[in-house]
């Protein structure tokens, strides 16, 4: 909405916003993001939602004053102070005691993560640098949803701040930029959203080995997913830093997910019957890439028993038919990254399926109950429901239960990357928009 | 003692860098139109409505004209007819 504000205001007109309760600093930071800091909103307490009609109307009249002014008087810009330029001295008793302080302040102002911060010092970001043939005041991509301008230092920066090495950094280069093609304007409605979606980083090709990334058991803690973790967590530190993505002000999750201490993960390509990911992207076999997908919840879609490509792709199909879909169009938008174990992958390709011939087979067969997929919404006076769904408004509830429909459009929604240790255990991601996959290649020394 | 100085992580927006400024706004309300931009969120539409009959309460010859866009952001067209056809429009965040 803010964004629309702008575009009116652009138009000469003066546009007001109202804005529920917690989305205040949304509001600013959009503002911001979108090139019209002062421009102008008024705040009631609560989200309109889910709120009786009585009390929407009750809030609103005790804003009109509020909205009036807001729209017959300007006010001046307002300021965000944050300082993005000079460097900050932390004193203490000893190094480490002065590292404790810097890790104290910086989480204090929520430019962290929570855990210990590495100091960015001149000379440890000249280090960083060494990594990439890029100059530090590269400008690589406006990042989103803020739409920080993110040179090669500021990324440099905060690799070093995640305690990733210089090698890395080009795959942190690379994702930075992937992210900024994702999706109109960097998938951005969907990062702010209050849903928890987060992205997720996969690398293919030589980078895989040559740096260490787990494609075994690659999502989690512990030692064989040291290099998974620092890449991903350099990616988190830009994201918030440079993208703005921090909580309650660009990133509005209503509970969050565990999925947002970012993890960059390798395709297990020698135990793939198929080629990579970055193949099915249009890269060859020998370039390093780094896609990024962003996925909006997790589901271990098990086999116990199954060792046969259709029985095992069945399983997988109806793992694929959890969560809800809009009805805002014909076309139900959902997308699926599936994380296949070499013990499903190998059954599935020695059994004559191509990794297309899956993903159709996989797409024709994740059919589920159009009544359950829109349980979660009212259908009649719902603006969202467009003309060619109203007919639904009529059908009683078991009919509604009773139609199946496909749950992904096209096999093209469906995305296999071959991850993981022996076991057919299958990891499902509802995800979207389309990832977007860069090379690293051009980002080394 | 020990002195640690580190750089700034933090990146400069590009609308900071690039910013505009909001429009020019009228003295009062009488005699204008204002539009009312749903995003088809429930509860918006209520809000909005009330807004714009407190408005007519309020100043004389205030014409309201309602555009649904449901979804933010709504769509081009419909914004752009808004703001062809509206002296002031406001919009509602309800989510």
């Amino acid at each position: 909405m803010i964004h629309d504000m702008i575009e009116l205001e652009k138009m000469g007109r003066p546009a007001v916003a109202i804005v529920s309760g917690r989305f205040e600093k949304d509001a600013v930071a959009s503002s911001r993001a979108f090139g019209m800091p002062d421009l102008q909103w008024v705040v009631v307490p609560r989200i309109y939602r889910n709120l009786e009609p009585e009390f929407s109307i009750a809030q609103t009249e005790d804003a009109i004053d509020d909205l009036i002014e807001g729209l017959t008087q300007s006010i001046e810009e307002r300021q965000s102070g944050i300082d993005t330029e000079s460097t900050t001295r932390y004193e203490g008793s000893d190094r480490y005691d002065a590292i404790l302080k810097m890790n104290k302040a910086l989480n204090d102002e929520d430019l962290g993560d929570g855990l210990f911060l590495y100091p960015a010092t001149a000379e440890a970001v000249e280090e960083m640098l060494k990594g990439t043939n890029l100059p530090p005041d590269h400008v690589v991509c406006d990042m989103p949803p803020g739409f920080g301008v993110a040179t090669v230092e500021k990324i440099a920066i905060n690799t070093v701040m995640a305690g990733a090495k210089p090698e890395h950094l080009p795959v942190v280069i690379a994702a930075v930029k992937a992210l900024s093609k994702l999706g109109k304007e960097g998938g951005k409605s969907l990062l702010m959203s209050t849903s928890p979606q987060a992205p997720l980083l996969i690398v293919n090709g030589p980078v895989t080995k040559r740096l260490g990334v787990n494609p075994r058991s690659a999502l989690g803690p512990g030692r064989d997913n040291t290099v998974n973790t620092l890449i991903g967590r350099a990616f988190l530190l830009c994201f918030r830093n440079i993208g703005y993505w921090y909580p309650g002000h660009m990133d509005m999750d209503t509970i969050g997910t565990t999925r947002k201490f970012i993890q960059c993960i390798g395709e297990n390509e020698d135990m793939s019957p198929w080629d990579g990911f970055h193949v099915d992207q249009g890269f060859d076999k020998d370039e390093s890439t780094v896609s990024v997908f962003v996925t909006d919840g997790e589901l271990d879609v098990q086999d116990q028993g199954n060792h046969e490509a259709e029985g095992l792709l069945r399983t997988l199909a109806y793992g694929c038919t959890f969560g809800t879909r809009g009805l805002q169009s014909k076309k139900s938008g959902g997308q699926r990254l599936i994380l296949m174990p070499p013990d499903v992958a190998g059954p599935i390709g020695s059994g004559g399926f191509t990794k297309q011939a899956s993903r159709e087979f996989i797409q024709e067969h994740a059919v589920g109950s159009l009544g359950r997929m829109i349980e979660y919404m009212p259908l009649k006076g719902e603006a969202r429901v467009t003309e060619e769904w109203k007919w639904l408004e009529n059908l009683s509830k078991k009919q509604l239960l009773e139609i199946n429909i496909n749950v992904m459009d096209s096999a093209d929604d469906v995305y296999i990357v071959v991850v993981g240790a022996d076991r057919a255990k299958t990891a499902v991601f509802p995800s979207g928009p389309a990832p977007v996959t860069e090379g690293v290649d051009q980002y080394m020394p | 003692m020990h002195l640690l100085e580190v750089n700034n992580p933090v990146a400069q927006q590009r609308g900071v860098l690039n910013s505009l400024t909001a429009s020019r706004r009228p003295e009062s309300l009488e005699g204008k139109t204002v539009g009312l931009l749903w995003s088809g969120t429930h509860g918006g539409d209520i809000a909005l409505n009330r807004a714009g009959e407190m408005l007519q309460e309020r100043f004389k010859d205030v014409t309201v004209k309602f555009y649904n866009g449901n979804n933010y952001p709504a769509p081009p067209p419909l914004v752009k007819q808004a703001g062809e056809e509206c002296d002031v429009v406001i919009g509602a965040t309800a989510d």
